[in-house]
């Protein structure tokens, strides 16, 4: 596997392939790093310091924002156990939606990967231009297809499948596969991105030693294909996390999530301090459970 | 050459195309739809295509949502991709930090994220919400996307291959530009599609940057909702499908796809 | 540039109230208007050059510095001011008349830039964002955040002598609780919140709130998504105050909605919709709503419940950092004559304090008691009033705590 050879393990070797030295290498960083970098501290870092300023303070009765006593009481408040089973469903969601995402994205991005051909691209922008319609509108058609006299509840009545329709929007399983299907491009891209990299005479040596076309799939070109997945993981579980306007509109009464809470807090309840503060442990506890698991999978991810 | 696709897996590619489109075959349907509001169809009619056609409130919504959407995507993607790249290739002692930088965005909740800019921009900036600021803020959450996405790529990339390049004469720069990026371009690509949905859709962290005369096309039929998703909106998405569609017909005709996909598949490593 | 002087308190006067409100600095201030001085002051030489020297028609002064005019209660004549030629409007999606706008830019020549927001939270956190406005000129705020506007300097005092049409407005409409007099606000349109439901499904005539705690109608209810209105209901049918700050009712009133939150489909964004398709067959409603309803369903009822329910109106503000005030004052004037505010009310189906316009207004809204409730039905009616901090948040964390 030549894949896994990074520029670390070779010394002399500098990030752009040439030996040219330290110096380079620091241009080099500072031409590709930085800008992006400085970007994001200044038009997200900073913004965001200043409501982890705010999540200290208060709303007094004249409605604005006082630090005159900043303490760390609404990050007490945040941690209210009524609002478990609001996160524990967010989790639920986002990780359901992200493992059928993966699991149903996979085999398109290897179908357009080896047989789209010259069609390659074409078939990746047709798997896009559904998104470039507008999110609600999509979200309206799914309500037309799935509710009680919808499209497919009328199917099902009409060809005597069953007598009365069942309710499938407002209930969870609506709201899944929602949010799937608003998640899907973003895994269907990276993993092609990553598929289409792969060597298919590993694949076909792969196929050889382990005898079967399953073994080669799973000692190859799954391992081969890794950073793909992660990738396409990565971004599709952490915006899922964030999604609440897909539960709110094809959801019922138990499918709020904790950002729609977060929201309410901000809306509703007029409480900038609160929300950021609630905000902010749910950032804390998606950080830390993400870094965690990307650790474990760094012996099989490149870099 | 390739094997020969397997039939199930064929049909099940074909099974999710036909998923992903169901929800716009029926928007385009509705388009149609005598209805005022968009649940029960009452017949057919083009007056809706008319009245977007006088209404230049959708319109301007719609220009403004464009050229946020072109600048978000440039911008984010060249910061996006220079980002991914570097992570992947320069080994630093910071590289977990700004890993994690680059996840925060794509973690905060959007109404944080869009209050904490709406609070920068007011009070450190005085400023009121512009086109302007909405593309700065459309930046700042479509790089971490199109960062991974090229970091993916990259990560596989064997830097020896720009080596051999420098070592048969090229300069670095050259090495970098008629190497590295075509083997990059399909993951750049990517992520710029990815940037182009995100900032086409973004509804929450707009409304919060928009200023007078600066309103987007999701905020705007957001705000329809009260009076239900009227068919106009319907008209206007149908017709950027088409538009789009017809492009991309176009352009395949011209062979522009057979060339980009000619150096996806014309992988040197793939000997 | 020529500073226009509206008649009232003096310059300095209006400037020593406005930094009181702003809570700036003398020094800051005066380098704010410095720095907006010399931009306003280019742009009005800018205009000049264009009009080939004429004088040209300047805003009154800068943001920082508005000078409030108090009503004049005896006409000395004022002269009619040079509106400016735009106007920047903030308000609800077809919240006016079908062809209002295109009336007002042929009278008066003015272009009217309508901008909207999807929900009152984005409305309210704009306008608030700089303290002034958020750039607009007119905005349609609920009429609870009257005082808070007023408070802290949000909106502009009103120049009643550029909106004669004031007078049109019904004698119970001149002098609301929450603004006195009308000195910052012009009441709008008036709703009630009710429930409506589909007759073909439930054939009865509903007319208390138990109808949305009834298991017979199990998974074919919604509630309004709106915590003060959701509480409000319960709060009726508990015969409480919806405005209660007793932590003890509060806690019934969440016992209550925990009650019904089962035999709820969902808590809707669009209780149109969902009624009309036939997801729900009876809904918690707001009045206009309902006539909607009855576009693409003609046998919808609705019904104002006997335990009570919440009355609500909201107003035409002429925010403090208006740009074109002049204008945003004629603008107001505009949707008060008869004529206009009759066509509004037609199109959106929402009742308004105009007494000139009722002769025009069409019977199904006007004579139906469910739209147009008479005044003693009216007097039973209870606003939704603000609720400070900390109050807020005992409503707040119930709510949350019964969605989760």
């Amino acid at each position: 596997m030549t894949a896994s050879a990074t520029p670390a393990d070779q010394p002399g070797v500098s990030a752009l392939g040439n030996t040219r030295g330290p110096i380079a290498d620091r241009v080099a960083a500072g031409i590709f790093l930085l800008p992006g970098v400085v970007w994001l501290v200044v038009l997200f870092l900073l913004p965001l310091g200043i409501m982890a300023v705010i999540s200290l303070g208060a709303v007094d009765p004249g409605g604005h924002v006082t630090l005159t006593s900043p303490s760390l009481d609404n990050y007490g408040q945040a941690f209210r156990p009524e609002y478990l089973p609001a996160f524990i469903r967010s989790l639920y969601y986002a990780g359901a939606a992200t493992v059928l995402s993966l699991a149903i994205g996979y085999p398109v991005a290897y179908w357009i990967s080896r047989h789209g051909g010259r069609r390659k691209i074409l078939l990746l922008i047709l798997v896009m231009l559904p998104f470039w319609t507008s999110w609600l509108i999509r979200t309206y058609a799914w309500m037309i297809i799935l509710r009680d006299n919808g499209i497919v509840n009328s199917l099902l009545v009409d060809t005597g499948v069953i007598d009365d329709p069942i309710p499938i929007l407002n209930t969870d399983f609506a709201v899944i596969l929602g949010m799937t299907y608003g998640f899907l491009p973003y895994a269907i891209l990276p993993l092609f991105v990553s598929i289409d990299r792969l060597d298919e005479s590993l694949v076909q040596a792969g196929r050889d030693l382990y005898a079967s076309g399953r073994g080669a799939f799973l000692h190859v070109t799954l391992p081969l294909t890794m950073p793909g997945i992660v990738a396409a993981a990565l971004l599709t579980f952490i915006p899922a996390l964030g999604d609440f306007v897909t539960p709110d509109l094809l959801g019922g009464t138990d499918t709020t999530t904790i950002a729609k809470l977060i929201q309410v807090i901000f809306t509703s309840g007029r409480d900038w301090p609160y929300g950021s503060a609630l905000g902010f442990l749910l950032m804390a506890v998606t950080i830390a459970g993400t870094l965690l698991a990307l650790r474990s999978l760094r012996r099989e991810v490149i870099g | 050459m390739t094997s020969r696709p397997s039939r199930w897996l064929t049909a099940f590619t074909l099974a999710v195309y036909v998923v992903l489109f169901a929800p716009i075959v029926v928007l385009i349907v509705f388009s149609f739809n005598q209805s005022r509001r968009n649940f029960v169809w009452l017949g057919f009619t083009t007056d809706w295509y008319g009245k977007l056609a006088g209404n230049q409130q959708i319109l301007d919504a719609l220009w403004v949502t464009m050229q946020v959407a072109i600048v978000a995507v440039v911008g984010s993607t060249i910061l996006g991709s220079l980002l991914g790249l570097g992570l992947a290739r320069i080994r630093f002692r910071g590289s977990g930090a700004v890993q994690t930088l680059l996840l925060l965005p794509m973690i905060t909740p959007e109404v944080v994220m869009g209050i904490s800019l709406l609070v920068f921009f007011t009070q450190l900036f005085s400023l009121n919400g512009s086109i302007g600021q909405i593309m700065l803020a459309h930046i700042t959450f479509c790089i971490s996307y199109v960062a991974i996405t090229v970091r993916a790529r990259a990560a596989s990339l064997d830097p020896r291959l720009e080596e051999a390049a420098r070592d048969l004469g090229a300069s670095a720069f050259g090495a970098f530009r008629h190497v590295t990026l075509p083997l990059l371009a399909p993951a750049i690509a990517a992520g710029a599609m990815l940037a182009f949905a995100l900032s086409f859709d973004d509804l929450i962290v707009t409304s919060f940057n928009a200023g007078v005369g600066s309103t987007t096309l999701p905020i705007q039929i957001y705000s329809s909702i009260k009076f239900g998703v009227t068919p106009q909106i319907n008209a206007i998405s149908t017709i950027i499908v088409a538009v789009v569609s017809v492009a991309l017909l176009v352009a395949w005709r011209l062979g522009a796809f057979r060339s980009a996909a000619r150096a996806v598949i014309a992988d040197p490593d793939a000997a | 540039m020529t500073e226009r002087n509206l008649p009232g308190i003096s310059f300095t006067e209006a400037l020593e109230q406005r930094l009181d409100q702003a809570n700036w600095s003398r020094r800051e201030f005066l380098a704010r208007v410095a720095a907006f001085g010399a931009a306003t002051a280019l742009s009005q030489l800018l205009i000049a050059c264009g009009q080939g020297g004429a004088s040209p028609t300047a805003p009154p002064a800068t943001p920082a510095a508005t000078t409030t005019a108090v009503a004049t209660p005896t006409a000395a004549p004022t002269p009619v001011p040079t509106p400016e030629k735009e106007l920047f409007v903030y308000n609800w999606d077809g919240y006016i008349g079908e062809k209002t706008v295109e009336q007002f830019h042929d009278k008066y020549g003015i272009t009217v830039k309508y901008d909207l927001f999807p929900d009152e939270a984005t409305q309210i956190t704009t306008l608030k964002k700089d303290g002034k406005g958020g750039g607009y000129d007119v905005s349609y705020p609920a009429s609870t955040w009257m005082p808070d506007f007023t408070q802290n300097g949000i909106v502009r005092q009103l120049d009643h002598s550029l909106i004669p049409n004031l007078k049109n407005l019904s004698a119970a409409w001149q002098n609301p609780g929450y603004d006195p007099n009308n000195q910052y606000s012009v009441p709008n349109y008036w709703w009630t919140t009710g429930f409506a439901w589909d007759p073909r499904k439930i054939n009865k005539d509903l007319t208390s709130w138990d109808a949305l705690w009834d298991s017979a109608y199990d998974n074919h209810m919604s509630m309004l998504d709106d915590m003060r209105e959701c509480f409000g209901a319960a709060a009726f049918r508990l015969h409480l105050s919806p405005n209660t700050k007793d932590t003890g009712e509060l806690d019934q009133i969440l016992t209550m909605l925990e009650q019904q939150k089962p035999l709820l489909r969902l808590y809707t964004q669009d209780d149109i919709s969902d009624l009309t398709s036939g997801t729900v067959w009876l809904t918690h409603a707001w009045s206009g709503d309902w006539v909607q309803m009855t576009y693409d369903k003609p046998k919808t009822k609705y019904v104002i419940p006997a335990e009570g329910a919440v009355k609500g109106n909201d107003v035409m503000v002429v925010l403090s950092g208006a740009p074109h005030p002049i204008a945003a004052h004629l603008w107001i004037d505009f949707n008060l004559d008869a004529d206009v505010s009759a066509a509004n009310t037609n199109y959106i189906g929402y009742m308004g304090p105009n007494d000139a316009a009722l002769p025009k207004i069409e019977g199904y809204i006007k004579d139906d008691p469910r739209l147009n409730p008479p005044p003693e039905v009216l007097a039973e009616l209870i606003e939704l009033e603000y609720l400070p901090q900390p109050d807020l948040d005992q409503y707040t964390n119930r709510w949350t705590a019964l969605r989760a």
